[in-house]
C-alpha cells in the first residue's frame, strides 16, 4: 500500500518538472535569433509575405499569449503543426519515436542483462583473472564514445565482413509485405534483430560498462557488510549469499545509475542514429533545431522530457520496492 | 572435570597487510565448558573480535589463521601446523569447509554482533531473516519455523511479537535488534554463542535489560557463551570465568571472583584502576598511561612493559606465557615475570622508567627502528 501511494506521489510530482521544461524550451527557443519565417521565405524577403506566414503559424501574437495556448494545446495531446513538413507534429513523433524506443529499450536491455551478471561474477572473483578482464573491458566502454563504436562496428560488420546491415531499422512487429528479405512473421523478427544490433551494441555498450563498474563496486561493498558476515557465520551458503542476501541491497546504486544513464543514452540515441540512418527521434530533434521548426523542436524535447521524467519515476519506484525504508518514510 | 566444550590452543591469526604482517592473535589459549559464560576482556586492538571470529573461521582477507588448534565438542575445527618450508596449512584433521558450515555454524555455535544497526539485513522482514535461519539450522519446515520464529521474538521480550514479525529492521531500535540477534542466537539452539561486544553499541540502561535477559535465557537454555567486551562491569555481572587480552595475547586468566579481588597481572590491576567505582570519590580517573602500541610492530620482551608501572629491565628481553600463579589453589594463570612461578631474573633487575606516554614513545620508535 505504502508503496503504491509512494508512486502515485511521484508521478504528481512530475508534473511541475514537465511543466518547466515546456516553459524552458518554450522560452530558449524563441530567445535564439531568427525563425522559421525567414528561413522559408529565403534572404530580403517580401515584408507582407512575412506578416502573412507568420500570422499563419501564430507568431505574430505576443509570447505569453503563445505559451498559454501552447499549453492548452498541449492538454489535449496537440503540439501544432510542423512548419517544415506542414503535418501536425503529433503525427511526425508517432513515426519517429517507436524507431528510438526500440533503440533504447534494448540497448538498456542488452546493457543490464550483461552488466550484472559480470559485475557480480567480477566482485565474487575479485582481483582475479576474470576480474581483472572484466575491468579492463568496463574501463574501455566507458570511455569510448558510442559513435565511435558505431563507426567501428559498420566498418568490420558491414563493410569488411558484410554480414550485417549498416543502416535503418526495421519495426519487429511491421508486417510481412512491407519488409524486404522477409516473407513470414518469424522472417521479420530475423530482419529486425540483424538491423538492430549493430546499433543496440553501439549505444549500449556505454550503458553496460557503466553499470558493470557500479554493480562490481556495489557488492563488493554489500559482500563485506555485517549481514553478510551473520548469514555466512549462520551457516548460509555462499551461492544463496550471494544471490539473496547481497543481491537485492547492492541493486541500489545500481538502479540509481541506470536512471542517470537513460540522459546519456537520449544523447548517444542522436549520434547512434546519425551514424546508422535510422530515422528516429534523435535525427528529428537535429534537423528540426537547423530549421527553427519551433512546433517540432518543442514536441520531441517535451517526448524526450517525458520518457526520461518517466524512466526517473520507474528508477525511484524500484527503489521503494527494493529498500522499505524509501516507501516506508513518505509515510510521515 | 568433564572435558571441555570448547579448547583453542596456541591460536594465532595474523593478516598480511601492505604494511607488513600484523600478529593480531598471537598464541592464545583458552576453553570454555558447558554452560560457562567465558569473558574475553581487553582495550580496542587486543584481538579479541578476530579471536573469536578464528573459532568459526570467519577470519576474512587479508588475515588468515597460521597456526593453533581449535577443538569443539571433540571436532577439530581448525588446525594449522607450519610446514618444513615455513608455510602453514591444514592438517587433515581439519574438518571440510561444507561440513562446517553445514554442522557447525549456526547449528552448534552461533554469533551475535557488536553492531545490532548493521547485522540485519535492511531489505529483508525481521521474522523472515529469523525463520530463515532457524529453518536452515534445525531442520523444520516453513510454518514451524515461522511459528518457532514467533515464539522467540516474544522470549526475547518484543511486545506483539507476532506483529512485529513482519517489520523492517528499520522499524526497531537497536535494543530491539540486538535483543532479535539474541532471539536468533538462542533459536537456532547452539551449544556455545559467541557474543562479540553485543551491548557495546547500545546505550546503558537498553545494555542493563540485555545483560538480565541473557543470565536468564541462559540459565534456561544452558548455552556456554564466549564473551568479548571490553567493559569490566559487564565482566563482574555475568562471567563465570575470565580471560584478559592484551595485544594479541592473554596476560590473566582466572574464575571472575579471583580475577576481581586477587588480581595477578599489572595490566588487569591497570584496567580496574580505570574504571570508576561507586564507593570511591576520586578527583580524576586512572587510565592507563600511553596508548597499546600497534600489533604490527609488538614490543619485544613483554608486549606490556612499555605502560606498566611494575616494569623492570628484565621485562624487555622475557616475554613470559601465561602460568599457574597461585600454586594450583585456583585454576589463575597470568603471564607476568614478577611471580615465582617464572624462575627470571625479576627481583635483581633494577626497574624501568615509564614515565607519561612512555607507551607513546616505545611504539613510535620501534616503528622507525623496524622498517
Amino acid at each position: 500500500m505504502s508503496l503504491l501511494r509512494y508512486s502515485g506521489r511521484r508521478v504528481v510530482q512530475a508534473i511541475p518538472v514537465l511543466l518547466g521544461v515546456v516553459a524552458i524550451t518554450f522560452t530558449l527557443i524563441n530567445a535564439a535569433p531568427g525563425n522559421p519565417v525567414e528561413i522559408m521565405l529565403g534572404p530580403s524577403p517580401n515584408q507582407a509575405a512575412v506578416e502573412t506566414l507568420k500570422a499563419k503559424y501564430g507568431l505574430d501574437q505576443p509570447l505569453h499569449v503563445r505559451f498559454w495556448k501552447y499549453l492548452v494545446n498541449l492538454v489535449q495531446l496537440d503540439m501544432g503543426r510542423s512548419i517544415y513538413y506542414d503535418a501536425p507534429v503529433t503525427t511526425k513523433i508517432a513515426q519517429r519515436l517507436p524507431q528510438t524506443i526500440l533503440l533504447m529499450v534494448s540497448s538498456f536491455a542488452f546493457a543490464i542483462a550483461t552488466a550484472v551478471p559480470l559485475g557480480v561474477i567480477s566482485a565474487k572473483r575479485r582481483n582475479k583473472p576474470t576480474d581483472h578482464v572484466t575491468r579492463i573491458v568496463s574501463l574501455v566502454g566507458v570511455s569510448t564514445p558510442s559513435f565511435w563504436i558505431g563507426l567501428v562496428l559498420i566498418l568490420l560488420f558491414s563493410y569488411n565482413l558484410g554480414v550485417l546491415p549498416a543502416t535503418n531499422l526495421v519495426m519487429p512487429w511491421a508486417h510481412p509485405s512491407n519488409v524486404t528479405g522477409a516473407s513470414t512473421r518469424l522472417g521479420v523478427l530475423y530482419v529486425a534483430g540483424a538491423h538492430l544490433l549493430l546499433p543496440m551494441l553501439s549505444l549500449g555498450t556505454l550503458q553496460m560498462a557503466a553499470i558493470t563498474r557500479i554493480e562490481r563496486s556495489s557488492m563488493l561493498e554489500v559482500l563485506s557488510d555485517d549481514y553478510v558476515r551473520l548469514a555466512r557465520a549462520y551457516g548460509v551458503t555462499e551461492r544463496t549469499i550471494l544471490r539473496k542476501h547481497a543481491f537485492r541491497n547492492a541493486q541500489l546504486p545500481v538502479i540509481t545509475i541506470i536512471g542517470l544513464q537513460l540522459t546519456t543514452a537520449i544523447g548517444g540515441a542522436v549520434l547512434t542514429e546519425t551514424v546508422f540512418e535510422i530515422n528516429g527521434m534523435g535525427r528529428l530533434i537535429v534537423s528540426s533545431i537547423s530549421r527553427q521548426d519551433f512546433p517540432v523542436v518543442m514536441g520531441t524535447t517535451f517526448v524526450f522530457a517525458l520518457v526520461f521524467v518517466v524512466g526517473v519515476i520507474l528508477t525511484d519506484i524500484s527503489y521503494a520496492y527494493i529498500d522499505p525504508r524509501v516507501s516506508y518514510g513518505d509515510q510521515e | 572435570m568433564s572435558a571441555p566444550l570448547l579448547r583453542v590452543d596456541d591460536l594465532q591469526v595474523q593478516f598480511f597487510t601492505e604494511d607488513g604482517v600484523v600478529r593480531a592473535v598471537d598464541g592464545i589459549s583458552f576453553d570454555v565448558r558447558e554452560g560457562e559464560l567465558v569473558g574475553l576482556v581487553g582495550e580496542s586492538g587486543a584481538g579479541k573480535s578476530v579471536a573469536v571470529s578464528a573459532i568459526m573461521r570467519l577470519v576474512e582477507s587479508p588475515g588468515r589463521i597460521v597456526g593453533g588448534h581449535i577443538e569443539f565438542k571433540g571436532e577439530t575445527l581448525i588446525e594449522v601446523e607450519r610446514g618444513d618450508d615455513g608455510e602453514s596449512y591444514r592438517t587433515d584433521a581439519t574438518i571440510p569447509d561444507g561440513e562446517l558450515r553445514e554442522r557447525i555454524r549456526g547449528r552448534e555455535i552461533a554469533i551475535i554482533f557488536q553492531d545490532p544497526m548493521e547485522s540485519l539485513n535492511p531489505v529483508f522482514t525481521v521474522g523472515g531473516q529469523l525463520r530463515e535461519f532457524i529453518e536452515l539450522n534445525r531442520d523444520l519446515s516453513e510454518e514451524d519455523a515461522r511459528e518457532e520464529a514467533v515464539r522467540m521474538l516474544r522470549e526475547v521480550g518484543i511486545p506483539e511479537a507476532a506483529a512485529r514479525y513482519d517489520d523492517y529492521p528499520h522499524q526497531f531500535s537497536g535494543g530491539m535488534r540486538q535483543r532479535v540477534l539474541i532471539a536468533m542466537a538462542l533459536a537456532c539452539e547452539p551449544a556455545l554463542i559467541i557474543a562479540d561486544e553485543p551491548t557495546t553499541a547500545l546505550d546503558v540502561t537498553v545494555e542493563a535489560q540485555i545483560l538480565d535477559l541473557v543470565d536468564e535465557l541462559q540459565e534456561r537454555y544452558d548455552t556456554s557463551f564466549v564473551w568479548v567486551t571490553h567493559d569490566m562491569g559487564v565482566v563482574a555481572e555475568i562471567c563465570d570465568r575470565v580471560n584478559v587480552m592484551y595485544l594479541g595475547e592473554i596476560v590473566e586468566q582466572a574464575p571472575v571472583d579471583d580475577l576481581f579481588y586477587d588480581t595477578q597481572h599489572p595490566y588487569t590491576e591497570a584496567l580496574l584502576d580505570s574504571v570508576p567505582r561507586p564507593d570511591e570519590t576520586v578527583e580524576e580517573l586512572n587510565p592507563i598511561k600511553g596508548v597499546m602500541p600497534e600489533a604490527i610492530n609488538p614490543p619485544a620482551g613483554c608486549r606490556f612493559h612499555t605502560r606498566c608501572p611494575d616494569a623492570r629491565e628484565a621485562c624487555k628481553t622475557t616475554n613470559p606465557d601465561c602460568r599457574d600463579v597461585t600454586d594450583g589453589v585456583t585454576e589463575h594463570r597470568a603471564a607476568c615475570i614478577k611471580h615465582d612461578a617464572f624462575e627470571t631474573t625479576y627481583e635483581g633487575s633494577p626497574p624501568l622508567e615509564t614515565g607519561s606516554g612512555g607507551g607513546f614513545d616505545v611504539s613510535l620508535s620501534g616503528g622507525e627502528t623496524d622498517d
